[in-house]
């Protein structure tokens, strides 16, 4: 299977990590992945609708789409949020014929449509269904004995098509399949899917202390020694947050949040620069230590 | 018939090595002095029922089949009508509950084995009750959309059909609307109303004959022997029918009780009403509507049930309103809406046009003047706030049906009261039907010329158990008569009924039991020269199926009957048996037992259960290897209505030390399968502890307990509980005399 | 009217179709108050309308309440009430055109999540894609005088972002496609209009 990458506008900021990362990991793999939609625009992530609704950000989404068509590959995406915008503007390209054509209409303006003819696929999806677990433990050289993970797959992965995808909606599995493939134990998690506060950090802060303090609490109880999450927004506010957050509890978690493609690289003895740990503000280097990272 | 007959035990699914075989085999030969006794490992599989069917063409003709229960591969070992097979239930009710290879296990085993042979000595092959002529046509009375459905089905079926309808046309209720809920996917667009349809359909059916302006002057017999005598023109008619199909339909809560909603104000109307109006053309002019539902229904002061259809209809209603004035308003005042099913579907549909539905408490809204309009005020539940909708053209009170079954005098049975303040005298009696003379039917039955009411008037039976089946064999309640119900249903449930009617007439021509002992051809036999006219059969069959004559002589009507063997429970002087079930063979069965004398310390404790419920709840523990005490001894009754009081006193003084009956829950949501059955036995058991007391046997030794199929995982407990109360009680003193 | 009077803001259907009318809104109607949005969302806490309420006070066109609410602004996004509406009823799209209504009707500065999703809206139609140091400065610098102190308790979090360089100062790539970009968004938000 041959795909393009849509790798979203926090790839160069917020989630550079899991960008680097994804590479080094696509590379080990030998992913037949290569090069991005070419001049790709922002999904509109979870803000841009409420600014000027649905319908209008799904023709932004669907320029992507537009622009992968003529690559003739199905579209590969690392960051949640933009899974979901782009899947569900697909799915519905794919199903609503009205919808197909008044977005096409608006892509027209542009000069361009969409003939829906493309899959869009999540990158955990894409490990476990197609390159499949046996290949990601054969390519394992230092198994992650030992280190316990909260496996948080986060809402943006499990829902985007609004019912069971790839994953189950409520209760997801996969991330767990794929983090035990890499020898690790994935603790029970049942905040797997359950909100991090999104993008609400400047808009009401109080809510992401709450629910990014409950995830954090549930990782901490069920022993986890990190946390790994394929999304961004998931990722930055467990890991940026967490000082602030211990500090509001009166707790001290500790906790780093890992890209899913940084814990396959240490499991895989990727070099360090691509593991890009250098990126996580909760140090990640003393609980892979015994995994051969240094800093 | 000469009985020659042949034992197998088979040795398969643990028995040969729970059990010591050879012992058994013992017991058929040398107690039984049965020679022809084999073993086989696997007697259900191909190689096993050729043993036995060899045997047969060598002439055996009483089988008798020691190994897994009568309820599992009893088509496996039916060898035709000419053969007895009597089974014995080793497997569920021995080896699977019993410690292997125990003494006691064994001494288990050899009594059923005699318990099952001893009955196979004496039953007798039976033989058919045919009437002649049995009539296959079938009577549906009410021409409403039940009616007429189920009047069309059967006829599609290959049946002849009367239809009796007391107005001047066919349509009943739904004919008068203007349209019907949606009846098709995706139950979302109104119905046209297709009853002038159904009405021309029936016309033009030859096999149907209809009398319209007709009512039932009186209907005499039994399935396949019905005679109706139909009023009809100023003259009778009279037709002969095998099975009625009762489709009388329910009527409108009357709105004159409902003016604490505001009836009898201006512009406050019912459903009907708004049919009315909508088939006049004059909803053009109304704007703003409420509805208010429940009105009369789920309200202990009016209908204490849930009408079912009321929500449908407004839903209805409200897309009428839409349709002759796209600007309207309407307004739901609810508690809960029942759009039951794919009405779900409706109800989204509904609320798509805008119409605002306000959860609230009724009674608690009250209907207001409103400077010539009306209003509504209330509490909006959701909200949490006192609400008024004003301005209002019109408020519709969503008024309920009540069945046509509960209009009438309720009918008294003058000596049956007689008997019944008599009997209270001594003990409880059961509860008498309520029969409402509605002149619907006009049955000439001793036990009154209506369908028994189960609750609120509607003549139903347990309906979950066991549908479409009343407690009048033959006839079929279905519609709105039986239970409230929304329009499909109604539908489903006439054409259900008719699938019965028609199973009713072919089981009658065959001379088989209806449900639930389908196929069953024994019926019960009277041994006139020693009645007494005592009339505790005529009272105590459930169904209807004795009258009596002037001099209380019972008068079975054979296909009336639903071989439940409550008339041979009842009678004291035991003369009515089965060729097939008996008090002498149930009772042979219960004195086939050996019971051990007293030093040996092994109490026997018998165990009557009911067939339907509690013999596959004691199977159900078998499957599920639950243990139990290995002193009992299971009998199956075919209902406990049919448990002879002499059974008990006989076992009791051969020395058993406890009996037990597992019988059905009766009362309120009964589930004995033969309605009455399980509280009758229940009653009769409080009479025999008190010729227990008399006799110095403590009551204590008989227990009743009620259990279902659900049950099972109790049943070792109930058990082991009765085993405690026995062993505290000590052995029977009457043992060894 | 006389017994209608004192209660004559609530039940207006006037507001309830004008809310039905707007993107995603005729899904409102189709509530049945089942109550399991509540028990889903996550921020139902601090919401003084939670969603089911939120609904059947559209319902009922109780318009101080239902302008009042800060329902849609605490909405996450997460979708699981969505996955879970017995109703089928997009409770996230519903959010998003009840944001896009009260932005419209009240002003961008009326909700910091107005403020903010027009902050990213705008960058992201400039640029092509999100610069979120840029975005953030935007968003502090036209919220005003009054979010300095809220961005002032953020230090703590953006001190560590930058010096992990997450959050880079420097300008990110813009897409050579902006004005096809453009076309393409007026152009859809011509047919919404339209649509509805």
């Amino acid at each position: 299977m041959a795909y393009t990458f849509y790798p979203g506008c926090a790839s160069e900021a917020t989630g550079k990590a899991s960008f680097i990362s994804f590479e080094a990991v696509v590379k080990a793999l030998d992913i037949d992945c290569h090069g991005e939609i070419p001049d790709w625009n922002c999904c509109g992530a979870t803000l841009v609708a409420n600014a000027i609704g649905d319908f209008a950000q799904q023709a932004i989404a669907a320029r992507n789409l537009a622009l992968a068509e003529k690559e003739g590959k199905d579209i590969l995406v690392a960051c949640s949020s933009c899974y979901l915008n782009l899947a569900w503007t697909n799915e519905k390209m794919k199903t609503d014929p009205d919808f197909k054509s008044q977005i096409n209409e608006a892509l027209g303006a542009g000069g361009l449509s969409y003939n829906a003819s493309l899959q869009v696929r999540h990158l955990i999806d894409v490990l476990v269904n197609e390159i499949g677990l046996d290949k990601i433990r054969e390519r394992t050289i230092k198994p992650l004995e030992g280190l316990k993970v909260a496996c948080y797959s986060g809402c943006q992965t499990v829902r985007a098509l609004r019912r069971p995808d790839f994953d189950d909606v409520e209760y997801p599995v996969m991330l767990d399949r794929l983090v035990e493939a890499l020898g690790a134990t994935a603790v029970p998690f049942p905040m797997a899917a359950r909100c991090c506060g999104g993008s609400q950090q400047f808009t009401n802060p109080e809510l992401i202390y709450d629910l990014t303090g409950k995830i954090l609490d549930c990782a901490a109880e069920n022993g986890a020694d990190v946390i790994v999450t394929p999304c961004p927004m998931c990722a930055l506010n467990t890991d940026a947050f967490q000082q602030k957050i211990a500090k509001l509890k009166n707790k001290e978690y500790n906790m780093p949040v890992l890209f899913v493609t940084q814990l396959m690289g240490v499991a895989f003895d990727l070099k360090p620069k691509d593991l890009a740990l250098q990126y996580n503000i909760v140090s990640p280097y003393q609980k892979l230590a015994k995994y051969g990272v240094k800093k | 018939m000469t009985k020659k007959q042949a034992v197998y035990f088979c040795t398969g699914c643990g028995l040969g090595e729970a059990l010591d075989i050879p012992a058994l085999v013992k017991v058929a030969k040398s107690e039984f002095k049965i020679q022809d006794v084999k073993e086989h490992p696997f007697l259900c599989g191909p190689e096993g029922v050729a043993l036995i069917k060899k045997d047969i063409e060598a002439g055996v003709n009483t089988v008798s089949i020691a190994a897994c229960s009568e309820r599992v591969c009893y088509d496996v070992f039916n060898f035709g009508p000419s053969i007895i097979v009597e089974r014995i239930p080793l497997r569920e009710r021995v080896a699977w509950v019993q410690e292997p290879g125990d003494e006691d296990t064994n001494m288990m085993a050899e009594d059923y084995v005699r318990m099952g042979l001893s009955r196979a000595k004496v039953t007798e092959l039976p033989e058919p009750f045919l009437v002649e002529n049995p009539s296959k046509t079938i009577l549906v009375v009410g021409g409403g959309l039940a009616g007429m459905t189920a009047a069309l089905e059967a006829a599609k079926a290959g049946y002849d059909v009367v239809l009796v309808e007391k107005e001047a046309q066919l349509g009943g209720w739904a004919g008068k609307v203007y349209k019907l809920p949606p009846l098709v996917e995706p139950f979302t667009d109104l119905a046209e109303n297709n009853i002038p349809a159904l009405a021309k359909a029936i016309e033009d059916n030859p096999r149907i004959k209809v009398y319209t302006g007709a009512t039932m002057e009186s209907i005499a017999g039994g399935p396949g022997v019905f005679n109706a005598k139909i009023k009809h023109g100023g003259g009778t008619a009279e037709e002969k029918v095998g099975a009625i199909v009762l489709a009388t339909g329910a009527r409108p809560y009357d709105p004159k009780k409902l003016t604490y909603l505001g009836y009898g104000k201006t512009n406050v109307v019912t459903h009907a009403e708004v049919e009315e109006m909508a088939k006049n053309g004059k909803l053009k002019e109304v704007k703003r509507v409420a509805f208010i539902q429940c009105a009369g229904s789920r309200d202990p002061e009016h209908l204490p049930y849930c009408s079912a259809a009321c929500c449908v209809e407004t839903l209805k209603q409200a897309v009428y309103l839409k349709e002759f004035n796209p600007d309207a308003q309407v307004y739901i005042f609810y508690k809960d809406i029942r759009a039951t099913g794919k009405y779900e579907y409706f109800y989204k549909a509904v609320q798509q046009t805008g119409a605002v539905f306000i959860k609230t408490e009724i009674p608690g809204v009250q209907v207001l003047e409103d400077g010539g309009k009306l209003a509504v005020a209330g509490k909006d539940i959701i909200l949490g706030e006192d609400v008024t909708i004003g301005d209002l053209d019109l408020v519709v009170l969503a008024n309920g049906m009540q069945t046509n079954a509960a209009f009438g005098e309720e009918v008294v049975l003058e000596d049956a009261e007689a008997e019944a303040a008599a009997a209270k005298e001594e003990e409880a009696a059961v509860k008498l039907d309520q029969i409402i003379k509605s002149n619907m039917l006009n049955l000439v039955y001793r036990q009154g010329p209506e369908m028994p009411a189960l609750k609120y008037g509607f003549p139903d039976s347990h309906f979950i158990c066991f549908p479409y089946e009343t407690r009048r064999t033959g006839i079929y309640a279905a519609g709105v008569v039986r239970a409230t119900m929304q329009v499909p249903a109604a539908i489903e449930d006439a054409t259900g009924a008719a699938l019965k009617a028609i199973q009713c007439v072919e089981a009658v021509a065959r001379g088989e039991a209806v449900h639930p002992r389908s196929g069953d051809i024994s019926y019960p036999e009277f041994n006139m020269n020693r009645c007494t006219q005592c009339k505790r059969c005529t009272e105590e069959c459930p169904f209807g199926a004795i009258n009596e004559d002037e001099k209380a002589n019972p008068l079975p009507e054979r296909t009336r009957c639903r071989r439940c063997g409550t008339c041979m429970g009842a009678c004291p002087e035991r003369i009515i048996s089965f060729k097939n079930y008996s008090v002498p063979m149930i009772g042979g069965m219960a004195k086939s037992i050996e019971v051990p004398e007293e030093e040996e310390e092994k109490p026997r404790i018998l165990i009557f259960a009911c067939e339907n419920d509690a013999i596959p709840a004691l199977d159900m523990a078998g499957i599920g290897r639950m243990k139990y005490s290995a002193w009992v001894r299971v009998i199956p009754l075919r209902c406990l209505g049919s448990l002879n009081l002499v059974w008990i006193s006989d076992a009791m003084s051969s020395g058993i030390d406890g009996v037990m009956l597992l019988g059905c829950r009766h009362g309120e949501d009964y589930q004995c399968h033969f309605i009455k059955g399980s509280e009758l036995a229940e009653i009769r058991l409080s009479k025999v502890s008190e010729t227990l007391d008399r006799l110095g046997l403590e009551s204590e030794r008989c227990r009743f307990h009620q259990v279902s199929i659900m049950d099972y995982y109790r049943i070792p407990k109930l058990i082991e509980d009765f085993v405690a109360k026995i062993d505290e009680l000590g052995p029977n003193p009457m043992k060894g005399f | 009217m006389t017994a209608a009077n004192n209660q004559a803001s609530r039940y207006d259907p006037a507001f309830a179709n004008e809310l039905y009318s707007i993107e995603n809104g005729h899904y409102i109607k189709q509530c049945m108050q089942c109550g399991l949005c509540v028990v889903t969302c996550p921020a139902r806490h601090l919401m003084d309308l939670q969603p089911r309420k939120y609904f059947k006070a559209i319902q009922a066109g109780d318009r101080d309440r239902v302008l009042k609410a800060n329902t849609p602004w605490l909405c996450t996004s997460c979708n699981l009430c969505t996955v879970r509406c017995p109703r089928g009823i997009p409770i996230i799209d519903v959010m998003h055109g009840m944001k896009l209504y009260l932005a419209q009707k009240q002003g961008v500065k009326s909700a910091p999540g107005a403020l903010f999703s027009k902050t990213f809206f705008d960058v992201m139609l400039k640029r092509g894609r999100q610069w979120e140091a840029w975005l953030t400065q935007m968003y502090f610098l036209k919220a005003g005088p009054s979010a300095i102190k809220d961005a002032l308790k953020m230090m703590d979090v953006a001190q560590p972002m930058v010096l992990k360089r997450r959050l880079p100062l420097a300008p990110a790539k813009t897409i050579k496609g902006k004005s096809q970009l453009k076309k393409i968004y007026e152009k859809a938000a011509a047919l919404a209009k339209e649509g509805h």
